[in-house]
């Protein structure tokens, strides 16, 4: 009476198109949350090494993601009154410090400006350049002859261009020049290198360089820069400079002149249209004593043209080494056997008509060389040996092929200059994908979808709920229903993971990927075809799982091979997806389910997902089911069933009496087809009788409420065509059901909850153990609080999610006839017996 | 011999991670340049047996450069490297002339096809030519 009075006072809210607001947010949460998850599992996919891509990718995938979440996070405002505002706070500090890790440059580290050859190892790159390091490393882990030294620090280039303010100039000069050609990029670029030529060097800097090069005493040195990602850069790096034979009184200009190469016409190129910045490259400058080769040249630890001969390469001239690769003249090259004794393969000697010598006073000369000069070996074979030796070692210890730089001195012993890691081209063009070796074996399962790939063995660990995760022993192949996320605890451990159901971009994949586990999702029949113990090799680039190790199949989950791992677009993208793929947020009943919880942006699709399925669960139907519009549910059933249709789920709506044939909702069909399963008893009451035998009972719950309107006699049904929210209300029985069924399968769930009763509360218990155990049975992470239930299952495909709802609907109405029956627990594991059986009108019990 | 590459992209780690890949796994030589501008006056100064170039890039982009090429040698194939959503200009990019095009981010595999499908266009057309004379 009061609402009917309350309706002609004021103007009521119309409480439908509210409620279709609602589910069009919803709709919208959920678009976004698979546009995210897609996004997240293409980056991890771009992560493992088989793409090339560039900054401008990454940039593109952050902004499409976080555009992602920021709308999920909106409608979830939305769908909750705003209950989780917190997450706009978090979802800014994350976006900003990706945003951050997108746009800095490796730090440069702390060191003081001048670091001796002696201090130096090849973990030292980042300060002094790769070039520096290694011959720190030659020099002090290996023991090997190197020149004296020191290297002025990647710290000491920043000091250097802070104090000149070069940036800012360098700024201006690009700024009024117009690049239209490769003559105008030459001028601008000359301009700069005459800038930083004439720029003072901050005093404390010029006199720590002064200081250091007092001990040479005045003997000649080489300058070379040694910039700090130059290995790795070298694409537009181009050749920076080198001074060779200068007298280290000047080393103020050396270094400046050293400094100033860098900015070639690429450089100034990539600064003006790429936003290079001046900490990029940071230019390291060594300053080794000049040495006064008689002979120089360069080695190949192993030949590159065939590595297959398995042989050291050695080139030698006269004097300086300039000579052997520039093409001056034509070196010796002498080809040793990497074997015992280190036999000479091969040589051929060249005319070395002249040789590059340091001039005394400074600078370099070329010297014309006689008849017998030219055509005599420059290396012994005792040298040859002593060099070959050196190569093995060398390459021992950066554990890879080395291209070596060495001098040998007056007195005959050997210097080395540089090491690098020798390139090797591949002998010609390889194939796609080399054929898997084929196995005697038939498949014991050859389906399912990739979601991480590779081959992995082990044996077979069945994992039956979640709570056992721990128990998962190092090296099994986990088999398990559906995903589960909290998977992440043993990945590090396991060899492979196979799903029933899942897809290749659900939460558990995309840490899989991160964590190379070859994952296979969707094998249908994986539960019944492999058991706990059973040895298994799994191809999840093939989708099949053979019996038994096979190790010929194995490959090892190699990672991006290491070119990849130094690149800094790909270093740059995992450092972007440590803030975007992880996921903290495991379990959504944990007490750190919280927005603050929020790490990365995985864990905040995870929340809001969550959180839409609670909201959307715990809509409040009540006074949308009550105005205009809704239609009146006819089945041959005593209930009472309401349904109001948001679009989609009705052939007429607003019709007023409706019957199965004009319901189009796909869940809503399923739900009531399994509800009105013929089997289910609607008639009686089951019950244990007083000589303690189960029996029917005339005298129902159901009679007894039949007109009692104000315990909720009416069921409410909220339907789209892909969508149902029902409120059963049966007697004192509550049940809820929420479910989204479409062909995207991310999408998919059922939430299902049950309280309530009219009998003791040990037998209510009961019965929400029951309804547990038969939910989780069907796949729903289920769980029971005293005589409540509740269950959610989500990520099956549009199929298998009707199927389950067909059963939750014959659920729902089988257990409001249980209350008296469940005076124990064995009755209770009968009754459970009897619904996997399908008999639900509990004949079994009653014939025994 | 081996075939000569030359390579042409505004990003310089692009540029890298594709020597990388075509030093690693081909015998092809390979030569890159960040700068457009300057590609002109490499084919000019060696002989090359295809160019593969980013579509958009500064000053210079890869629709300039097809007509650059195409002056300087009419039968070096073009592969043209393109974003995800602009397939437009990309087919624009094979009216112009261009051979194939790319779109980035892709799989190794698939460069390497498209490349030594190129280089096979390549041989044939210069077979043909010899044909002719």
């Amino acid at each position: 009476m009061f609402k009917f009075l309350r309706r002609f006072l004021k103007e009521e809210p119309d409480e439908q198109a509210l409620l279709r607001e609602k589910f069009a947010h919803f709709r919208r949460l959920l678009d976004n949350n698979n546009a995210a998850l897609a996004i997240m599992a293409d980056m991890e996919e771009k992560a493992t090494g088989d793409f090339l891509f560039d900054s401008g990718y990454i940039y593109g995938q952050v902004e499409a993601l976080s555009g992602a979440v920021a709308r999920m996070i909106e409608a979830l405002h939305v769908l909750t009154q705003d209950r989780y505002r917190h997450l706009d706070l978090v979802y800014n500090n994350i976006l900003a410090d990706t945003l951050q890790t997108l746009a800095a440059v490796p730090a440069v580290p702390e060191t003081p400006f001048i670091l001796w050859l002696d201090q130096l190892d090849r973990e030292m790159a980042a300060s002094c350049g790769a070039k520096m390091a290694n011959l720190g490393e030659i020099r002090n882990r290996l023991q090997l002859p190197t020149p004296q030294g020191f290297v002025i620090t990647a710290r000491a280039y920043q000091h250097f261009l802070a104090g000149a303010n070069l940036a800012a100039q360098i700024e201006a000069i690009l700024e009024e020049t117009d690049v239209q050609d490769l003559a105008s990029l030459e001028v601008v670029s000359q301009k700069i290198r005459s800038l930083i030529q004439a720029a003072p060097v901050p005093p404390e800097l010029a006199t720590a360089m002064t200081a250091a090069a007092a001990s040479f005493q005045g003997r000649p040195i080489a300058v070379r820069s040694s910039a700090v990602g130059e290995d790795t850069a070298s694409s537009f790096a181009g050749q920076f400079a080198t001074l060779l034979n200068v007298s280290p009184g000047s080393l103020v200009d050396h270094y400046k002149a050293v400094v100033a190469s860098k900015f070639t016409p690429q450089a100034i190129f990539y600064w003006k249209y790429q936003g290079f910045s001046l900490n990029e490259l940071p230019m390291a400058v060594g300053c080794l004593e000049m040495v006064p080769a008689r002979a120089s040249g360069i080695m190949f630890s192993l030949n590159p043209q065939a590595p297959q001969q398995e042989s050291i390469v050695i080139t030698a001239v006269w004097g300086l080494g300039k000579f052997a690769v520039d093409g001056s003249v034509s070196p010796d090259i002498f080809e040793v056997k990497r074997g015992p004794g280190l036999p000479l393969l091969a040589r051929r000697l060249g005319r070395k008509t002249k040789a590059l010598a340091a001039r005394r006073g400074g600078g370099l000369e070329e010297l014309a060389l006689t008849e017998a000069e030219a055509d005599q070996p420059c290396l012994t074979q005792a040298q040859l040996q002593a060099l070959a030796e050196i190569a093995l070692r060398l390459e021992e210890h950066f554990h890879g092929p080395q291209d070596i730089e060495w001098a040998l001195q007056e007195d005959g012993t050997i210097v080395l200059l540089q090491s690098r890691p020798l390139r090797l081209s591949a002998p010609a063009f390889q194939g796609p994908r080399p054929e898997r070796p084929s196995v005697p074996v038939a498949p014991l399962l050859s389906q399912g979808v990739r979601a991480v790939g590779g081959v992995a063995a082990g044996p077979v660990y069945v994992l039956r709920r979640e709570a056992d995760i721990p128990q998962i022993p190092p090296g099994a192949v986990v088999v398990l229903r559906q995903p589960s996320s909290r998977l992440v605890q043993v990945m590090d451990r396991i060899a492979a993971i196979l799903t029933e159901v899942g897809s290749p971009t659900d939460h558990m994949t995309i840490l899989a990927r991160e964590f190379q586990v070859p994952t296979l999702v969707d094998v249908t029949g994986v539960r019944q075809a492999l058991y706990t113990g059973l040895e298994v090799t799994v191809d999840a680039d093939l989708a099949v799982v053979y019996p038994g190790i096979h190790q010929e199949l194995l490959v090892k989950p190699s990672g991006p091979p290491e070119p990849w791992r130094q690149d800094p677009v790909y270093a740059k993208l995992k450092s972007v997806l440590a803030h975007i793929s992880p996921l903290n947020l495991l379990d959504p009943a944990g007490e750190d389910f919280t927005p603050a919880a929020c790490r990365t942006f995985h864990d905040l699709t995870r929340f809001c997902h969550e959180k839409a399925m609670d909201a959307m669960f715990q809509l409040d139907v009540e006074a949308s089911a009550q105005a205009k519009g809704v239609s009146r549910y006819r089945a041959d059933l005593p209930i009472n069933l309401f349904v109001l249709d948001l679009g989609g789920g009705l052939r007429e709506p607003g019709k007023p009496l409706i019957s199965e044939e004009d319901v189009l909702s796909l869940p809503f069909l399923a739900l009531m087809q399994g509800f009105c399963h013929p089997g289910v008893r609607w008639a009686g009451q089951v019950a244990v009788d007083f000589k303690g035998f189960i029996s029917v009972f005339a005298n129902t719950l159901y009679d007894q409420n039949k007109a009692d309107t104000s315990l909720g006699g009416k069921s409410f049904a909220i339907i789209t065509d892909k969508y149902v929210n029902l409120n059963s209300r049966l007697g004192y029985h509550f049940g809820l059901v929420d479910a989204y069924v479409s062909t995207e399968r991310n999408d998919n769930y059922i939430t299902f909850q049950f309280k309530g009763g009219a009998a003791s509360l040990d037998r209510r218990e009961r019965r929400a153990q029951l309804l547990a155990l038969l939910l989780e049975d069907m796949g729903f992470k289920a769980q029971a609080i005293s005589d409540l239930v509740r269950g959610r299952l989500v990520k099956y495909s549009q199929e298998d999610t009707a199927k389950i709802l067909v059963q939750v609907g014959t659920l729902l109405a089988f257990s409001r006839q249980l209350d008296l029956a469940l005076a124990n627990d064995a009755v209770m594991q009968k009754v459970v017996a009897a619904f996997k059986a399908g008999d639900y009108g509990l004949q079994s019990l009653l014939e025994g | 011999m081996p075939a000569r590459i030359l390579a042409v992209d505004d990003e310089p780690n692009m540029l890298r991670l594709l020597k990388t890949i075509l030093t690693s796994k081909t015998d092809y030589e390979v030569v890159t340049t960040n700068n457009p501008m300057e590609a002109a006056k490499l084919l000019k100064e060696e002989p090359f047996d295809l160019l593969i170039t980013d579509l958009k890039m500064p000053v210079m982009d890869g629709m300039d450069l097809i007509e650059t090429v195409k002056q300087i040698d009419a039968n070096l194939p073009i592969v043209m490297i393109t974003a995800y959503g602009t397939i437009e200009t990309a087919e624009e990019a094979i009216q112009k002339g261009a051979y194939d095009y790319i779109t980035k981010p892709f799989r190794q595999e698939a460069i390497l096809i498209t490349l030594k499908r190129a280089l096979e266009w390549r041989q044939m057309q210069l077979e043909l030519q010899k044909l002719k004379q």
